[in-house]
């Protein structure tokens, strides 16, 4: 589904990541690990096409990324859900608006679209915040509500950047399990995380990067 | 339809959150339609009256002293085979010397001082409106007065000369203030929505992430500076109407006469206005989006 091959990014002199290669399998539940400014951001962002790589190859599914056309990407982006670091909610929007606005942009009919923010909504267990605004809400909701934007379009990639950065161990167990969910329903997510205690003992595979090389390659 | 939809919403909930910089916008557009708006009337009156007058535009071809009768029927056959002369009417010396005496009225008696009628006989020629341009007539009037029994030609000239100058200037005038106008619209909506953009960049950014096309994003800027040029346009027409209606009352009171042939905009143009902001605003609007990159 992802292949990375022997990919570089630079950052003027800074080298973000060098000579990176590793491939996730559909269906996969996958960890990128590793300290900050170790890569891990930059990594999601070339599946995304937030960035483009300097040098290798990305693919993502049938899409060579580094070769895509600027009119193309928000098909790329369409596939390919994103929980960001920091959160990127719309704070003059509801709840239940921010969601939706990610099937606006797919096109969707409102009543359609009504329908699916309700029921994932309910999978994240917000269906009572729907007309909340994101500021009142707490930093394990907003997650929550994240999440529930990158999902409801229904990605065949799901990608999470630090998803439990900013919570405390109940609601990152919460939040941890959802991904799980997600991925049991056959989509491929990707967590990039540095806390080693969300992927140790669950047998996933991941990569450890360190100043923007893979060290590691194994499961957890 | 929905992105469609999405736009509409989005552009009427942002007018509404951005309330009084979309106003002042509006009022700046308004302001410079209204102005424009003015001196194309003028122009339009100026137009009209020269119309008006044009209708009673004659060439007075004055015939020599004694013509006989058989040269003056071939002057009146030759003016009836002219395309360019509507009417002719012939006027005898006695007429005119009839005529001469009712517009004198009691002072009657310089003309007393006469042993014979000393005013010649004439024919009073009404061309067709196409003609009426000064270089033309004036071709004209040669043209006739080198006719066999022809004593002189006269027309308002200087009149028309200056009227046509003055109707002319005018175009000029409404042409370049109207580019003038057009482009400080375009560049007033452009200011504003170029401002409104950024103060959504993070929104801006978070569609682009989201997967929004190019489109998307852009629509709903451009019919926000659609609404914005097309309420200036409204707005700027209502003030146009508010202040012809006042100014030709008062004119009236005054100028009972001159009053009444003010004329306004005719009805199928009072979209002009809206739609002229609307189209400005929109060049303006799509200019501030600039180049959308991922």
């Amino acid at each position: 589904m992802i292949q990375f091959f022997d990919v570089s990014k630079y950052y003027g002199e800074e080298i973000a990541l060098k000579n990176v290669t590793f491939s996730v399998k559909k269906g996969e539940l996958f960890y990128v690990t590793g300290s900050s400014g170790a890569g891990k951001t930059t990594l999601l962002k070339l599946i995304y096409r937030a960035e483009r790589p300097d040098e290798g190859r990305v693919l993502v599914a049938d899409w060579d990324v580094g070769k895509l056309k600027q009119r193309t990407i928000p098909y790329l982006r369409r596939n390919t859900g994103v929980v960001f670091q920091d959160f990127r909610l719309l704070f003059n929007r509801t709840v239940s608006e921010n969601i939706a606005l990610a099937l606006r942009i797919h096109g969707m009919h409102p009543e359609e679209i009504k329908e699916d923010v309700a029921e994932v909504l309910k999978d994240v267990g917000l269906k009572h915040k729907a007309h909340s605004f994101p500021q009142h809400l707490s930093g394990g909701e907003q997650q929550r509500i994240v999440i529930a934007r990158a999902m409801v379009s229904r990605p065949t990639v799901l990608l999470a950047d630090e998803p439990t950065g900013n919570l405390d161990p109940d609601t990152s167990s919460t939040i941890m399990k959802l991904f799980r969910e997600i991925n049991a329903r056959g989509t491929t997510v990707v967590i990039a995380t540095h806390n080693s205690g969300l992927f140790s003992g669950t047998g996933c595979r991941l990569i450890q990067l360190e100043a923007g090389e893979v060290i590691t390659e194994g499961e957890g | 339809m929905s992105i469609f939809l999405y736009s509409f919403q989005t552009a009427i909930k942002n007018l509404w959150c951005e309330k009084w910089i979309n106003i002042l916008t509006m009022l700046t557009i308004a302001v410079g339609l209204l102005i424009l708006g003015t001196f194309v009337l003028i122009t339009l009156n100026m137009n009209s009256s020269l119309k008006r007058w044009s209708k009673g535009f004659g060439l007075v071809v004055y015939l020599e002293e004694n013509l006989s009768s058989d040269k003056a029927d071939f002057l009146k056959e030759y003016f009836q085979k002219d395309s360019e002369v509507v009417d002719i009417k012939y006027i005898s010396k006695e007429a005119a010397l009839k005529e001469l005496k009712q517009t004198l009225g009691t002072t009657t008696q310089i003309l007393e001082g006469f042993e014979e009628n000393p005013l010649p006989s004439s024919f009073e020629l009404k061309l067709k409106r196409e003609v009426l341009d000064p270089v033309r007539i004036k071709q004209k009037a040669i043209q006739i007065e080198k006719l066999s029994g022809v004593e002189d030609v006269q027309y308002g000239e200087k009149w028309l000369s200056s009227l046509n100058t003055m109707t002319m200037g005018m175009k000029i005038i409404v042409v370049l203030l109207g580019s003038v106008i057009f482009v400080a619209i375009a560049f007033s909506t452009y200011s504003t929505i170029k401002i409104l953009f950024y103060r959504r960049i993070a929104e801006i950014e978070t569609l682009k992430l989201l997967g929004a096309t190019r489109a998307f994003i852009r629509f709903p800027f451009l019919l926000e500076g659609i609404f914005i040029g097309t309420l200036g346009g409204v707005v700027g027409f209502l003030g146009l109407s508010v202040i012809y209606y006042f100014t030709t009352a008062k004119i009236i009171e005054f100028m009972p006469l001159v009053g009444g042939t003010i004329i306004f905009f005719p009805p199928e143009t009072y979209l002009a206005a809206p739609v002229a902001g609307a189209v400005m605003s929109l060049i303006g609007s799509f200019f501030a989006i600039g180049k959308i990159r991922y």
